[in-house]
């Protein structure tokens, strides 16, 4: 094609044209997300996090969602969460295969335990872990999934007799709430195991839209040394720890 | 899964430490008796290992004197 | 599910089978769970404890209270409660409930009749009087009496007795929220309600651990904000709670600055063009008071303010010496923080609602403080309409009810104030008492009041339904002078306490629902209940020992009543008090009927929002009317910023901090005998910012000492578990009686309102 002056002055023109609307756009949305920052902008000073009171309201965007589902007696049951922990409060073990030895876990497991789901090729409800900031998932959690046809232990069995796992249901009177029977220390995160088919089905709460759970349950850890309440004298109680 | 029923012996004088101590565990529903020194508990699993380890668990309470078997029953997958 | 239910029914029975068969005869328990529930009667009542004013359902079984649940039809929690409201029923149960009146008798209590502890209450009020004059007698009560304790006890006292000597500790809770309101709208009580929280965009939190002290209604924010996304809730702060946690932004403020802050505030408001012109022209005043206004440390100390009617332009010039930049090197928080918050506040599509308790109110210039919040919300004309609300919370279950509406105040009555003259003879009128009776001039306010206690003008004092010998600021001071000589002191309580410990004479008393009454809410909202159960031994309701002592001292006319009557007549009498558009209240029958009535009621409808025509129809007009002043405007006060008038310094490096935690209502007399909150939460500690700690070496759990001017403590640290106060600061929980924090906090006050500052004294800090 010549390039004749009257072409090359429209492809000029064209060419000024997109660049105006290029700037003028670009203008606009500066512009715009100046108006936003004066309205939202990130916060400036440290935001503390006490992650075993913080902890209740993670996932508090995916309680409606947990309410509205239907009820089901699917998923995991509470016998079965117990089955795979040597003792209550001990770290599961992986009971399905996985896929790479040498990871940690990290962003591997949090695919599917960040939030939970079905995972169709295990057919099971992933549970969601209540700990997500720990991204180094081998350092506790053990392989516990057995090949078939594999040889069996040369090792005598074992004798440890693990302590019972808490009673549920502690409820003090009808109709209250029942205390928090565990520690909060990694699991401050009542969603994660009380809500969803992930959970197990006898811990499963039927209020999970009510996301400030420990308004009304507070911890009462079975075992815990609990002096019933004398009244106290001086000024200088005498110590316990 | 299976689930079980069993007539539970406390040993002398430690009725209330042996449904204590039952009542603790998961998976068993203990129903006391008022006149007798004798428990009704049924037990609820969902495969041979837990079962067997329930069992161990139960028969190595301390207040347990001895644990009878009245009835077990199966419940088959779909 | 059924199948699996089949299978253990199948099972079970076959064990059934078999036992019979081994014993004959043998019987099993029913099983538990819902059959226990058999029998129960429902009844309503408003909770024993927070400002919230939960409706609950007690279960009764017989003569026992068996089991709570919420009350579905109740507006303020719609059928949910805090662990404290659901095991509220336990309080009644602790083993060594008072039951029996005790007298001191050669230095220890000892049981006696309780006709022969109340004739000895009276033989002795009638000493003191006639030996020292009516000005050493004295009432102390509380914002957990009823709305007919209340009442009876200003009756009694200011009517028969003829004393101004009437208190209650609402004074150390909510007195700056009542000279607040005063001064910037002539009347007491929020303009809003709790509905608010259903239409608000942002809620701002001001110095309040919502999320702990009134879950209930912090649960109904987080629950606004799944529901509509967009809300935000703004946390101003001096320590990291669980509300921080839960909130979309925590803002740190050092202590004493959050003046400052809303200074800020309201200049870039102004800055921006976001006030609201046309409103603040026909609706509001500007105003100044007098600064450099002292704390309150000496005895005696007298303060009147002052005010001032300036123009707009004035104010804006006061204001200019609190820019975001000046304000950011005082308080801690970053300019950028600062903007963005006034710019919520000014964002003309935002509703906005604030909510304050303690850290506002408790405050050695609270007064100054409530006015501020006030002035952000005026300049931006956001009040008195759905969702727009500078919300004044309560601590107690009836410092509105009682103290704040009946008067239960030296400077009060049943309306209005002993200095007017009109208000004493209105009282005087529906009391039946002549004028003169009723004293013109206020005496003590609380901390007054022990002062006098100590210096002797004070021989009698009776203490009814708190804990003084715990709460009180400074507390060594007030607990020798209780315990001088020729001081007696009389104590209305339902367990043993530091303050019992120190009474010549204790009457048990009836509790909650062990008697009729009413409880007066946050929202304005009277709440009735029924006996429900009967006392035990001889514990007898507060109203009925002032009764009684009030017949012995010849002022039996007073209260012309039966038992089984007086609530309810003491209900209508004191109804009359006020009736009018302005603050009518509901009747005895709707009170019965309904899950509590909001005041004003006025022809079957409750005003919601007050100060604006379409809801109030004591607002003349077509929208605002600020009808608290004359000149029917609001009034925005200048406040400068004050510091707080002991401040860390090089022998005391550490702010200290007190407060409350969700197990535990205040001094723990009741809820620490309730096993399962006492398992959560058995013993008081001291909190340390994990930086502060490390360079103290301490860990958590360690013992550390904390001293103060005025005295000292060893108790257990705890680092990031509840919550993380400043650096340079410590926080310390007030409800263990066997850490008793108060020794070390300093009883300064604002000297408008005369509460005291219980959020900031300065401490050392060691491991001990």
């Amino acid at each position: 094609m010549k390039l004749t002056l009257r072409r090359r002055l429209i492809l000029i023109g064209c060419a000024s044209a997109l660049m105006l609307a290029t700037i003028s756009v670009i203008g606009e949305s500066v512009r715009a997300s100046w108006k936003e920052a004066k309205l939202s902008g990130e916060p400036s000073q440290e935001q503390p996090s006490i992650p075993v009171e913080g902890g209740v309201f993670r996932l508090i965007q995916k309680a409606l969602a947990y309410k509205n589902a239907p009820e089901t007696d699917a998923g995991r049951q509470l016998n079965g969460y117990y089955g795979r922990r040597a003792f209550p409060g001990a770290p599961p073990v992986i009971p399905h295969p996985t896929f790479d030895e040498r990871s940690i876990g990290g962003k591997a497991c949090m695919g599917c335990h960040a939030e939970g789901g079905f995972v169709p090729f295990l057919k099971a409800y992933a549970p969601v872990t209540p700990h997500p900031e720990m991204s180094n998932c081998k350092q506790c959690h053990a392989s516990g999934h057995q090949e078939p046809g594999r040889t069996p232990s040369p090792f005598a069995s074992s004798r440890f007799d693990p302590l019972p796992p808490p009673a549920i249901q502690g409820a003090a009177l009808p109709g209250a709430p029942p205390p928090i029977p565990h520690s909060l220390d990694m699991r401050s995160n009542c969603l994660a195991c009380h809500a969803g088919p992930g959970a197990p089905k006898q811990i499963r709460t039927s209020h999970p839209e009510r996301v400030n759970c420990r308004q009304c349950h507070v911890q009462n850890v079975p075992g815990e040394p609990a002096a019933p309440f004398f009244q106290n004298r001086g000024s200088e109680p005498s110590w316990e720890p | 899964m299976a689930v079980k029923s069993y007539l539970v012996y406390p040993r002398t004088g430690l009725k209330i430490e042996l449904i204590t101590q039952l009542a603790d565990l998961a998976g068993c529903e203990v129903t006391p008796a008022e006149n007798r020194d004798v428990v009704i508990l049924v037990t609820e699993t969902s495969d041979q290992l837990e079962e067997n380890r329930l069992e161990q668990r139960i028969l190595s309470l301390p207040a347990l004197e001895s644990l009878n078997l009245v009835c077990g029953l199966e419940e088959h997958k779909e | 599910m059924e199948r699996r239910q089949l299978l253990k029914q199948m099972a079970a029975s076959s064990a059934f089978a078999s036992a019979q068969a081994v014993f004959p005869g043998i019987t099993f328990a029913a099983p538990k769970s819902n059959a226990s529930l058999e029998g129960v009667a429902w009844k309503k009542a408003p909770c024993r404890f927070c400002g919230t004013g939960c409706g609950l359902l007690v279960g009764i079984k017989g003569s026992k209270a068996v089991a709570v649940k919420g009350d579905a039809l109740s507006p303020v929690n719609k059928g949910l409660c805090c662990v404290k409201g659901y095991h509220a029923i336990l309080a009644l149960y602790g083993s060594d409930r008072l039951t029996k009146a005790l007298v001191r008798k050669n230095g220890k209590l000892s049981p006696a009749p309780m006709a022969e502890a109340l004739d000895l209450v009276a033989n002795r009020m009638k000493e003191t009087i006639a030996k020292y004059g009516k000005d050493a007698v004295a009432i102390y009560g509380s914002g957990q009496w009823t709305v007919p304790d209340g009442y009876a006890a200003a009756k009694f006292f200011k009517g028969g007795i003829g004393t101004n000597n009437v208190e209650a500790n609402a004074r150390l809770c909510m007195a700056s929220a009542v000279t607040g309101f005063m001064s910037s709208f002539g009347l007491d009580e929020p303009m809003g309600c709790y509905e608010d929280i259903d239409h608000a965009d942002v809620f701002v939190l001001w110095g309040n651990n919502m999320a702990e002290m009134h879950p209930v209604l912090f649960s109904r924010l987080l629950d606004q904000r799944m529901n509509r996304p967009g809300v935000k809730i703004i946390d101003l702060a001096t320590r990291t709670t669980r509300t921080s946690l839960a909130s979309d932004r925590l803002m740190l403020f050092h202590p004493q600055t959050d003046l400052a802050l809303a200074n800020a505030i309201a200049y870039e408001i102004i800055r921006n063009g976001w006030h609201n012109k046309t409103f603040l022209e026909k609706h509001v005043s500007f105003w100044t008071g007098k600064t450099n206004i002292g704390y309150g440390l000496e005895d005696k100390f007298a303060f009147e303010d002052k005010g001032e009617q300036v123009s707009f332009q004035r104010f804006q010039q006061l204001l200019e010496e609190y820019t975001p930049e000046k304000v950011e090197q005082i308080s801690g928080v970053p300019v950028k923080d600062i903007r963005f918050l006034a710019s919520l506040y000014g964002d003309p599509a935002r509703k906005v609602t604030s909510f304050w308790c303690m850290g506002v109110n408790q405050h050695t210039r609270g007064t100054w403080m409530n006015n501020l919040i006030y002035n952000i919300h005026l300049l931006t004309g956001k009040i008195s309409t759905p969702g727009n609300s500078p919300f004044s919370l309560t601590g107690q279950p009836s410092a509105c009810g009682t103290v704040r509406e009946v008067g239960t105040l030296t400077n009060r009555l049943p309306h209005g104030v002993v200095s007017n003259e009109a208000d004493r003879k209105m009282a005087a009128g529906i009391w039946k008492v002549p004028v003169d009776r009723i004293p013109a001039m206020p005496t003590y306010h609380t901390v007054e009041m022990f002062r006098a206690l100590d210096r002797g003008d004070i021989r009698f004092l009776w203490i009814q339904v708190t804990n003084p010998m715990v709460s009180m600021p400074k507390l060594r001071r007030y607990r020798d002078a209780a315990n001088k000589e020729d001081r007696f002191i009389v104590v209305s309580d339902v367990y043993p306490t530091p303050t019992t410990d120190i009474a010549d004479v204790v009457l048990p008393s009836a509790m909650w629902i062990e008697r009729e009454g009413m409880f007066g809410n946050s929202e304005r909202r009277t709440q009735h209940w029924e006996a429900m159960l009967p006392p035990p031994g001889e514990a007898m309701s507060d109203t009925w020992q002032l009764i009684e002592i009030a017949r012995r001292m010849g002022h039996g006319q007073l209260f012309p009543w039966t038992k089984e009557n007086h609530v309810e007549e003491i209900y209508k009498e004191y109804s009359k008090f006020h009736s009018g558009a302005k603050h009518e209240m509901g009747s005895y029958e709707d009170l019965k009927k309904h899950s509590g009535v909001i005041w004003p009621f006025v022809n079957g409808k409750e005003t919601k929002w007050r100060y604006h025509a379409k809801y109030d129809p004591a607002a003349k007009g077509d929208s605002f009317d600020f009808y608290g002043f004359p000149d029917h405007k609001a009034r925005v006060w200048f406040r400068p910023y004050e510091p707080a008038p002991e401040v860390p310094d090089k022998a005391y490096p550490f702010w200290l901090n007190t407060g409350r935690v969700v197990e535990h209502w205040h001094t723990g007399s009741m809820t620490r005998r309730i096993p399962v909150l006492d398992k959560a939460m058995p013993k008081a500690y001291v909190e340390l910012h994990p930086d502060d700690a490390k360079a103290l070496a301490i860990r958590d759990g360690d013992r550390v000492r904390l001293t103060s001017r005025r005295g000292s403590l060893v108790l257990a640290a705890s680092i990031d578990k509840r919550g993380r106060p400043a650096k340079g600061m410590v926080f310390v929980p007030f409800f263990d009686e066997g850490i008793l924090i108060n020794e070390l906090t300093l009883d300064s006050f604002c000297p408008i309102s005369k509460e005291p500052d219980y959020k900031k004294c300065a401490v050392k800090v060691e491991k001990a």
